[in-house]
């Protein structure tokens, strides 16, 4: 049975209301969606053993977007996201570990499981990673589950990847998963916070990459401007962001694509690729439509080169 | 618990616009065509809308069947 059919077949037993989004995400690309579930599958495998893998990363991923469904529904109902600081999201989530890991394995099957999340994919996969420099140095800022940084270094048996988390779940299950995927020798994982990053010399990467952390912080622009500082001049940035998208650990509500175009900009990055993408189906009725949304940066070698 | 059962049958009906919906305790997404992960939360929120209280995700994610529905609200209310 392949890693795919592991996964419906488990999903379909024990969570057969989630597997209707399942199948529209299949049916949406196949071809990159059964790319994505056997290479990610095989690699949470390599962790939690063949058996092991599909209750571990299904349990935690209906869980995780049974979670996000209801943030998103208090949201609609609010009008605002459940918490506003780092304090409280560390409270209720960051501290404790056993929920950070459920989480992070959750979140790991959302990037081929949620449909739009897919389409982000590609973009990483064929603009980013199969784009940047010969035998480059990569930054990943906030790996958490790890998947987009070992997804990186698979594609390009040259490149070395350097990432920092300021969480133990992410160091321990971003290195598993490296260590999985056989590119541990290529990848080193720090426990560090990513606005501390400044403290690091600067211009020496060739690229970065940051998904989906930016949303989680109460001063964004800091994370863009780390982003910038990490980068030699010319340097390629993956950066994606949550939009009018609740989540118990959202508390920056972006309301526009061109609020993160404009922070990028007043950074120091030329914006050479956007694209804002949304589930496929959203709740009845909704004010706000969750959006992601992946930039393709470029640091700029002259201020307006 | 009879009137719990009646009172979400009202809900049912009102979320998957279906007025000849009938539910039961043994009834299961796999019986109600359009409940899916999404119409499943829309469903919690009208159901704490009519009996006044607030589910936590952990409670309501893990639900099997109706009957586990009503078991949830009825232990919410104290009954």
């Amino acid at each position: 049975m392949s890693r795919l059919e592991q996964m419906f077949a488990y999903a379909r037993a024990n969570h057969p209301r989630s597997v209707r989004g399942m199948e529209e995400a299949l049916a949406k690309d196949p071809e990159l969606f059964t790319e994505v579930a056997e290479k990610f599958g095989g690699w949470a495998a390599g962790v939690h053993g063949d058996e092991g893998w599909a209750p571990v990363c299904v349990d935690a991923y209906v869980n995780f977007s049974n979670d996000v469904i209801m943030a998103q529904a208090r949201y609609e109902a609010d009008g605002h996201y459940e918490n506003s600081s780092f304090a409280e999201c560390e409270a209720s989530v960051y501290a404790d570990r056993e929920v950070m890991d459920e989480y992070l394995w959750g979140v790991f099957l959302t990037n081929f499981l949620w449909s739009h999340h897919m389409e982000l994919s590609r973009v990483f996969r064929d603009r980013f990673a199969r784009k940047i420099v010969a035998n480059a140095s990569v930054v990943e800022i906030a790996p958490g589950h790890g998947g987009w940084g070992v997804w990186l270094l698979s594609e390009r048996p040259d490149a070395r990847l350097q990432a920092f988390d300021i969480s133990p779940s992410s160091i321990a299950i971003a290195s598993s998963i490296a260590k999985s995927a056989g590119v541990a020798d290529r990848a080193s994982y720090e426990r560090r916070n990513a606005l501390d990053l400044s403290a690091l010399p600067a211009g020496e990467a060739d690229a970065c990459l940051c998904s989906f952390l930016i949303e989680h912080l109460e001063e964004p622009e800091k994370l863009v401007e780390v982003m910038a500082h990490l980068l030699k001049p010319g340097g390629k940035a993956w950066l994606t962001g949550a939009l009018t998208a609740a989540q118990i650990d959202h508390i920056y509500e972006f309301r526009k694509e061109s609020e993160l175009v404009l922070m990028a900009e007043k950074y120091g990055f030329r914006v050479l690729e956007t694209m804002s993408v949304a589930p496929l189906r959203t709740l009845p009725k909704a004010r706000f439509v969750p959006r992601s949304m992946g930039l393709l940066l470029q640091k700029r070698t002259t201020e307006l080169g | 618990m009879a009137d719990t059962l009646s009172k979400l049958q009202d809900v049912f009906r009102d979320v998957f616009e279906d007025d000849d919906l009938v539910i039961t305790r043994a009834t299961t997404a796999a019986q109600v065509s359009a409940w899916d992960s999404v119409m499943h939360v829309t469903l919690m929120m009208a159901a704490e809308r009519a009996f006044k209280l607030r589910f936590k995700s952990g409670e309501v994610t893990g639900l099997k069947n109706v009957g586990e529905l009503v078991d949830l609200v009825d232990r919410r209310l104290g009954g």
